[in-house]
């Protein structure tokens, strides 16, 4: 009976993966599930429309509480991070090259920092129009 | 008066550089039989030429490990009558993600090279077993008792696990069940091995190999205890500890 | 070789012969981690149109009457409440609380979104 030639014979398991990514989903995961339940009870029920949708001037007036446009901000950034890095997991577990998976973390950061960035641009924006 | 069963057992064969195949063999068994009793009926008055593995017979030592009708199961505890009836067909297959070696035996060196890397406990004293009753104060002079580990290293688990499927380099619920049960605190230059890639974050809590596990591991909940051991020693460095 | 694992074999996660409730689990937080993570970004790009003045956002708004978005809006919601709870049933049993009834944990999470998703039903379709 010969080895199997596909063997390969174990190495130490790839560092890089650490617990400090996964503590971040855990963190955020929570805190955005509360928030969302805030944002489900507030875009549907506080609403002036029927359905209880909010309307521009609703909005707009919604944002002049500094505490809405600050708890928006937390909001995208939480999700947006929970999201890629939870993408990224699921990259992870299809066993990519380090190149491929160093392609997809540079491209989730980008993409992670715009989200974020135009998030908070918008958050403001919207508040400044109640100026 | 034991009862007499008359049973088909579609055993899976594959020889090296053979494509897989499945051979029907119909036995007479009695159902308060074991599986293994049936396939080694097979080997004994069939075909001399099916390969199985087998050593210990009452669960001890993990050889006989197989997927009996998909399902993973020790086969000398898996009662005939509790996994096919008179006339069904009982299909018997190798443990998935390990390679076949011939027919129902499957490589487990790769398995074991990994219960090695965590040094996994084969004996440990009984104060530091996670028993299902233990004795609501263990004197410290027990601690010179020693038992076996529960764990049998039969790769049940490892076969049950969706992430196993694939990739073999994930460490595998029973290699981090063993990183477990030596402690993070106890042992600190575990947790660089199982704070990897391919450790401890892998497992997503499918706990499939809680289900098949047929010792008292319960490398599930292990795993999350694992977890729970990994962030504490992570924030521990954090603060200097 | 055959019977060896491989990235392939992800696609057997899908396969629902077998699997315990935590398999489930895991691949339903799977696919509603993808899908969510679609709307997420297309939302964020729709609420650009706040920043161009009432009557782009008004466009969008009158989008919401349609019965197929709001059956879409329903499905995000579903998924939420299941893909939060299961990750609150994950962050549990991380730190060892309600292992043993890890099982009943994701029933529960599929009950409450079931139950979450016709309250918002209610309120979209007859409120």
């Amino acid at each position: 009976m010969t080895t199997p030639s596909t063997f390969k014979p174990v190495s130490s398991p790839r560092p890089g993966e650490t617990a400090w990514l996964w503590l971040v989903k855990i963190v955020t995961g929570p805190l955005l599930f509360l928030i969302f339940i805030l944002h489900l009870v507030v875009n549907h029920y506080l609403g002036s429309t029927a359905s209880g949708l909010m309307t521009y001037d609703d909005v707009v007036a919604y944002f002049q509480n500094p505490l809405i446009p600050a708890i928006e901000i937390i909001f995208v950034t939480a999700v947006v991070t929970h999201s890629l890095v939870g993408l990224r997991g699921i990259v992870l577990d299809m066993n990519p090259s380090r190149p491929a998976l160093n392609a997809v973390t540079v491209l989730l950061v980008a993409l992670g920092a715009a989200a974020i960035g135009y998030g908070i641009w918008l958050a403001l924006v919207i508040a400044a129009k109640g100026l | 008066m034991s009862e007499k069963w008359t049973i088909t057992l579609r055993t899976y064969r594959q020889k090296e550089g053979e494509a897989p195949r499945y051979d029907d063999f119909t036995l007479d068994v009695d159902p308060d039989e074991y599986v293994l009793d049936a396939v080694e009926r097979v080997w004994a008055f069939h075909d001399r030429s099916l390969c199985f593995r087998h050593a210990c017979h009452h669960s001890t030592c993990g050889a006989c490990g197989m997927r009996v009708n998909g399902v993973e199961k020790l086969t000398c505890i898996t009662i005939l009558r509790d996994v096919t009836q008179n006339g069904a067909t009982l299909k018997v297959e190798p443990l998935r993600n390990f390679p076949v070696v011939s027919d129902l035996a499957v490589d487990m060196g790769d398995f074991y090279k990994k219960n090695e890397m965590v040094d996994a406990r084969a004996v440990l004293p009984v104060i530091e077993a996670e028993i299902e009753h233990p004795s609501s104060a263990w004197n410290p002079n027990d601690a010179q008792y020693i038992r076996l580990s529960d764990c049998l290293e039969c790769g049940m688990c490892i076969s049950a696990c969706p992430v196993a499927a694939t990739t073999s380099e994930y460490l595998g619920p029973a290699p981090l069940a063993a990183a477990q049960d030596r402690g993070i605190r106890r042992n600190p230059e575990l947790l660089n091995i199982v704070d990897s890639e391919d450790g401890l974050w892998r497992c997503h809590s499918a706990f499939e190999c809680t289900a098949v596990c047929p010792s008292f591991v319960d490398p599930g909940r292990r795993i999350m205890d694992l977890r729970k051991q990994v962030i504490g020693a992570k924030l521990g460095q954090l603060f200097g500890k | 070789m055959n019977n060896q694992p491989s990235a392939k074999k992800f696609l057997g996660w899908f396969n629902p012969l077998g699997r315990n409730p935590g398999s489930w689990a895991f691949i339903i937080s799977r696919i509603t981690a993808l899908g969510l993570t679609l709307y997420l970004f297309l939302h964020l790009i729709v609420l650009g149109r706040l920043a161009q003045g009432p009557e782009a956002y008004q466009e969008f708004l009158a989008l919401t009457e349609n019965p197929v978005v709001k059956i879409g809006e329903l499905a995000v919601i579903g998924a939420v409440i299941y893909h939060g709870l299961n990750g609150i049933r994950i962050v549990l049993t991380s730190f060892g609380i309600g292992v043993t009834r890890q099982a009943q944990l994701f029933y529960a999470s599929i009950v409450l979104a079931i139950v979450g998703t016709l309250v918002f039903t209610i309120r979209m379709f007859a409120g």
